[in-house]
C-alpha cells in the first residue's frame, strides 16, 4: 500500500474536467484508489465521488493505493496533479 | 469477507451561530442579548438546566453546556430582588457558558439582558414549552455529534428496505441501483453514502448536499434521477438495513445455499445483516435485490423461510411411515388444468 499527500494546483481546482481525466486515469490500473480529504474518504474510480470533494486550488488530498500495480497508479495519477492537468 | 476499516469522524463542536441558523425556524428562536458571542463553541450535545446553579451551588455545573432557563429558572429569578438577581446572574455568567436559552415565551429584564451582553453570552428565546424545546434541541444536537463516514456504495430503499449495495469499482452498482428504481423502487444515494450513526445501532443514510440524486452510468456519463424519473423515485434519508456485496463469481468460494444462518458484518460497529452476491452476465441481479428486501421483511414480520422449510423436512424425517413419494396433491381431481 502506498498513502501519499499532493496539492491541487490548478486554478480552477478539481472540477469535471479534471476530475473525469483522474477517474479515467485511475481506472486504467487494477489497484484500489482512495482519496481522503476532511474526513471524507472517497473511491478514486468513481466521478462522482472525486467530484463530491470539491477541492478548491490549494486543497491537500491524501491519496491511498493498494494492489499489485500500485506503484504505476500512483506514478500516473501524482503525474495529473503535479501538471495541474494540463490547465 | 474481511471489512476494510472505514474512517469515522465526528464533530468536535459546532458555533452557536450555526446553531442558531440551523434551529431559528423550528424552534422559533429569536435573538434577544449577546449578538457578539455567536462564534462561541458548543462541545456538548446534551443541554444543562442551571436550576442549583442558580441557587448557588456551582461545583459539578455543566456551564459547557447549552443553558436552559425554563419556568422554574425564570420564577426563581423573579422572586430575588434586584441586588440578589444581579449577584446571581453574574455567579452564573462568570462561567464559559456558550448560550442561553429562555423558554415557555419568558422574557428577559434590562438587567439580564446587559449581564449577557457585557459577558458576551448569546441569548434567545423560544415560546415552545421546555419539555418539547429540550426534546427538539437534542435530537439536532445528537445528530451534529454523531460519528459520520462516508462510503463508496450506492443506496436504495426497495420495498421500504435499505439495501446498501457495495461492491468493487466497475462491478455495476449504479447500473443495480437504476434498474431498481426503473422498478419503482426509491434512490436515497449513488457513489458516495454518507452514514450517521444514531443511538445505539441505528445508521442512517444520505446523499451529498453537492450530489443529492445524480449518478453516473458508464459509457453514457452523469444523469439526474430526479428529473429523469421524478420524485417518487428518490428519498432523502433511509435507514441502512441490509447491506449486499456484490462480487465477482468465484468457482473456488462457497456461497450461502440455505440461509440458515443470519450472516451480519459490522459496519462503524453496528452489526447489519449481509448477503454476498455473487454475480454474472445475464444473472438478474435487481429480482434477487427485491426478493433480499422482501425477505428481509418476512423475518422482520417473523417468518423466516429457511427455518419454516428446516421444520417442515424435520416434520418429514420424523414420521414413522411415510409413503415413497410423498406428492404435495393426495389424488388429481377431474380438473386436468
Amino acid at each position: 500500500m502506498i498513502e501519499r499527500e499532493v496539492v491541487i494546483k490548478n486554478r480552477s481546482g478539481l472540477h469535471t474536467r479534471p476530475a473525469a481525466t483522474l477517474v479515467k486515469t485511475a481506472a486504467r490500473f487494477k489497484a484500489d484508489f482512495f482519496i481522503y480529504k476532511d474526513g471524507m474518504e472517497i473511491n478514486g474510480k468513481s466521478i462522482i465521488g472525486v467530484m463530491t470533494l470539491a477541492a478548491e486550488q490549494g486543497a491537500r488530498l491524501t491519496l491511498r493505493f493498494d494492489g499489485a500495480d500500485e506503484a504505476e497508479a500512483e506514478a500516473a495519477v501524482v503525474q495529473l496533479f503535479e501538471s495541474g492537468f494540463d490547465e | 469477507m474481511p471489512q476494510r476499516q472505514l474512517q469515522e469522524n465526528r464533530k468536535e463542536s459546532i458555533t452557536v451561530g450555526f446553531l442558531f441558523d440551523g434551529n431559528k425556524d423550528r424552534l422559533h428562536l429569536q435573538m434577544v442579548a449577546g449578538s457578539g458571542g455567536l462564534s462561541k463553541e458548543i462541545r456538548d450535545k446534551n443541554v444543562h438546566r442551571p436550576g442549583l446553579a442558580l441557587a448557588g451551588y456551582v461545583q459539578l455545573f455543566r456551564y459547557d453546556r447549552v443553558q436552559i432557563f425554563g419556568n422554574t429558572e425564570m420564577r426563581y429569578l423573579e422572586q430575588l430582588n434586584t441586588d440578589e438577581r444581579r449577584a446571581t446572574l453574574e455567579r452564573i455568567f462568570e462561567f464559559e457558558v456558550p448560550c442561553v436559552m429562555i423558554t415557555g415565551d419568558n422574557a428577559i429584564d434590562d438587567q439580564f439582558r446587559s449581564i449577557a451582553e457585557r459577558r458576551g453570552i448569546p441569548v434567545f428565546r423560544s415560546p415552545l414549552e421546555t419539555t418539547k424545546f429540550v426534546y427538539f434541541l437534542g435530537d439536532f444536537l445528537d445528530d451534529q455529534f454523531s460519528p459520520q463516514c462516508t462510503i463508496h456504495a450506492s443506496f436504495v430503499d426497495v420495498y421500504g428496505v435499505g439495501l446498501l449495495l457495495t461492491g468493487r469499482s466497475g462491478i455495476g452498482k449504479s447500473e443495480i441501483a437504476l434498474d431498481l428504481i426503473e422498478r419503482g423502487h426509491r434512490l436515497v444515494a449513488d457513489d458516495v453514502v454518507m452514514i450517521t450513526r444514531k443511538g445505539e445501532g441505528i445508521l442512517m443514510g444520505a446523499g451529498s448536499e453537492l450530489v443529492k440524486h445524480f449518478m453516473e452510468i458508464r459509457g453514457l456519463g452523469l444523469i439526474d434521477v430526479r428529473s429523469m424519473f421524478g420524485i417518487r423515485a428518490i428519498r432523502f434519508q433511509k435507514r441502512v438495513e441490509v447491506v449486499i456485496e456484490l462480487m465477482d463469481w468465484n468457482e473456488n468460494q462457497e456461497y450461502t445455499r440455505t440461509g440458515l444462518d443470519d450472516k451480519t458484518m459490522p459496519l462503524m460497529d453496528v452489526p447489519i445483516p449481509n448477503v454476498e452476491l455473487p454475480i454474472f452476465p445475464g444473472k438478474n441481479v435487481t429480482v434477487i435485490c427485491e426478493v433480499i428486501a422482501l425477505n428481509y421483511l418476512l423475518k422482520h414480520y417473523g417468518y423466516d423461510a429457511a427455518r419454516e422449510f428446516t421444520k417442515r423436512l424435520d416434520t418429514v424425517i420424523s414420521r414413522k411411515t411415510r409413503q415413497m413419494d410423498d406428492r404435495a396433491i393426495d389424488y388429481f381431481e377431474h380438473d386436468f388444468e
